[in-house]
């Protein structure tokens, strides 16, 4: 038999199996040596040895191995002690409590307890930094989005102005083109009408010799018509003289008929040739008279054309005048149309190159405006995921809230410290909405602050700062109200410390907000009340 | 009527001669001949009848106005105004009669109306005009009352 250390129980127990196997072989011997007639020596010896056997594992094995296992369970109980404590704390760490760890870590070993304190002040320092790391993202994300947001709006409005100038360039490089087309246009209708105005300078000049000629003309009329008068005026002295004639052939033929009727029978016949004559006398004055009539009619028409031939000769002059004015003002008028012509042609080509830099404007104006576009859509994209990281910062910034700190923006330490002053009210809570009201002054991002007692009933409640002005309060948040159903109670009332929930819109002010509660204990630690803050995530985001 | 009939003794045809707006008729016997107007030379005189004196055939002849003795107004400017130069009732006696023309030598027409003695004889329209038959004997016989 052989006794192995006692090294543990498992050895302990093996050492006694093979001692009993032993025994029971030697006793399987000793009954077969007996049996077939052993003398009874061997029975002794077997005895003696089997006893100092006995004697043997007690001292060198079983003794030994009780004093291990009473020390091992002493150790046991130790480490058992040490597990509870560090789950203790564990627990507290994973409920998000960083602070008072004190009694949690008090059964620790100093080294232990150092290493763990150092460990827990290392987390509470991560956990501040990634708050301060989040709020500082989140302020930066906002800053982002804004001037994502603002950029976006300056980028459309400027694709909407480059838009505007597009329409105006395309506009203007049509209005070019018209007036290029125009101008190629009048340039055409000026080369012509120069064309027309060599013509018509020619024209002007062969009427001015024609204008001219008919000056020579009518001073020739004017000349012949005085030769008339001149020779009218001698026919009348010429019929002045017939009249005259005429007058004294008639006196004469008077006078031969006074004589005839005294001259008898040939008195009468000379009568009748005084009559003859007086006839002719009277013919004569007669055809006088209608000479002069004709002759008054034909010097009056003379008169008539030498007063129309003065007037067409002044007319003439007047027309001769006007014609060499029409002369010199067709020059002009070459000259300016030339220019015309020339200026024309000059603002044809500058259209049309002003037409070919206003379609490349245009182009590239398109191309500004495809840019613009694209850049909007990239802003949209940024703001986006300007968003997505403020989003994500706000989580890190609930993240981290489920952590208690000992820290102003830490809401869990908040909220148990007022639990824990508002623990002195236990059973008199008819002061405590004042308290409640003067403490929500101390936390600008606390909308609504309010109390339950341990059944959900409202005991009281205050308006925080920011929730009051135009914010109503609900109708169904009323002193006697139930919320038992509320999961920031339930979750308060089942983990009996402060939680946070999830963010939600606030009935209050419409804006996302999140609550975070904490158990109000009385002087035995049992819960009496839930501490309830509905927190405003903007306005505590911007502390 | 009569005093047609004595016209006619005359042998019927007068020397009409335009005075003022009337006509006057003479016996061509009484007449001695028809001139242009002579040049007169006015006088004094008590006769307002007595234009002046002309010169005819180198004798001065008196020349009475016609229209003033007929009492015919004033009719236009004679073109060719004429003196006719009547036998008076002495011998060889002449006086000029200034006219503004001499028509004719025509046959007076018979419907006149006798006026009496004196130098209008009778009187009556020709031709649509007021006619004076002369009696050219009574000039002298005026004259010398």
């Amino acid at each position: 038999m052989s006794v192995s250390a006692p090294t543990g129980r498992d050895g302990a127990g093996v050492g006694l199996a093979v001692t009993v196997a032993l025994a029971l072989v030697a006793g399987a011997n000793l009954v077969f040596a007996v049996a077939r007639g052993a003398p009874a020596w061997v029975f002794d010896a077997f005895l003696l040895a089997a006893s100092v056997l006995l004697v043997v594992y007690v001292v060198g094995a079983y003794l030994p191995q009780r004093r291990s296992r009473q020390a091992q369970e002493a150790a046991q109980r130790e480490t058992e002690l040490l597990g509870e404590a560090l789950l203790t704390a564990l627990e507290s760490i994973r409920r998000g409590n960083l602070t008072h760890l004190a009694d949690a870590t008090a059964p620790m070993p100093a080294e232990l307890r150092s290493a763990f304190e150092a460990a827990v002040t290392s987390l509470t320092s991560l956990v501040q930094q990634i708050q301060n790391s989040s709020t500082e993202t989140a302020a930066a994300s906002d800053v982002v989005h804004t001037t994502a947001a603002d950029l976006a709006s300056g980028s459309a409005e400027q694709a909407a102005a480059v838009v505007e100038i597009t329409a105006t360039m395309e506009q203007l490089a049509r209005t070019a083109a018209q007036i290029a087309r125009n101008a190629a246009t009048q340039a055409e209708l000026a080369a012509k009408a120069e064309e027309s105005g060599t013509a018509g300078a020619d024209a002007v000049t062969e009427a001015l010799a024609g204008v001219e000629a008919v000056q020579q003309r009518i001073a020739d009329v004017a000349s012949r018509a005085d030769d008339v008068g001149s020779r009218a005026k001698e026919i009348y002295r010429i019929l002045d003289l017939i009249t005259e004639i005429a007058h004294e052939t008639h006196i004469l033929s008077l006078n031969a008929a006074i004589e005839a009727s005294t001259g008898g029978e040939a008195g009468k016949r000379f009568t009748v040739v005084a009559e003859e004559v007086r006839r002719l006398a009277q013919r004569s004055r007669e055809s006088v008279e209608s000479v002069r009539s004709l002759l008054d009619d034909f010097a009056a028409s003379i008169r008539a054309a030498v007063v129309a031939t003065e007037e067409a000769g002044k007319e003439a002059v007047r027309v001769l005048e006007r014609s060499r004015r029409a002369a010199a003002a067709i020059a002009e008028l070459r000259g300016a149309l030339s220019d015309t012509a020339r200026a024309a042609r000059e603002i044809s080509l500058a259209t049309e190159e002003q037409r070919t830099a206003s379609d490349q404007v245009v182009l590239t104006l398109r191309e500004v405006s495809e840019v613009i576009h694209k850049m909007a859509d990239s802003l949209k994209s940024f703001r986006g995921a300007a968003e997505k990281v403020d989003t994500l910062a706000l989580s890190i910034q609930l993240l981290t809230q489920s952590f208690r700190l000992d820290s102003p923006r830490s809401l869990k330490n908040l909220v148990e410290r007022w639990a824990a002053e508002l623990s002195a009210h236990t059973g008199h809570w008819e002061a405590v909405e004042g308290w409640l009201a003067a403490a929500v002054r101390e936390a600008p991002s606390v909308e609504l602050a309010y109390l339950t007692d341990r059944n959900g009933t409202m005991l009281a409640f205050a308006l925080g700062g920011d929730a009051k002005g135009d914010a109503q309060v609900p109708a169904n948040v009323t002193v006697g109200a139930n919320f038992s159903d509320r999961p920031w109670f339930q979750s308060t009332m089942r983990d009996g410390c402060a939680i946070l929930t999830p963010l939600y819109q606030s009935m209050l002010t419409g804006e996302p907000c999140f609550t975070v509660a904490a158990p109000v204990r009385d002087r035995t630690g049992a819960i009496a009340a839930v501490l309830g803050l509905d927190v405003n995530l903007r306005s505590w985001t911007k502390i | 009527m009569n005093r047609e009939r004595e016209g006619g003794a005359h042998g019927g045809r007068y020397l009409v001669v335009a005075t003022g707006e009337h006509l006057c008729a003479m016996a061509v016997e009484q007449v001695r001949s028809v001139v242009p107007a002579l040049t007169v030379v006015p006088c004094p005189a008590t006769d307002p009848n007595l234009l002046g004196l002309a010169e005819y055939g180198g004798e001065p002849l008196p020349v009475l106005d016609l229209a003033a003795l007929v009492g015919a107004p004033a009719g236009a400017v004679a073109e060719f105004p004429v003196t006719v130069v009547v036998r008076t009732r002495g011998e060889g006696g002449s006086v000029g009669l200034a006219a503004d023309a001499a028509v004719g030598v025509v046959e007076v027409p018979p419907h006149l109306t006798a006026t009496g003695s004196g130098l209008v004889q009778a009187r009556g329209t020709w031709q649509g005009t007021v006619l004076h038959v002369l009696e050219l004997a009574a000039l002298g016989g005026e004259r010398r009352q």
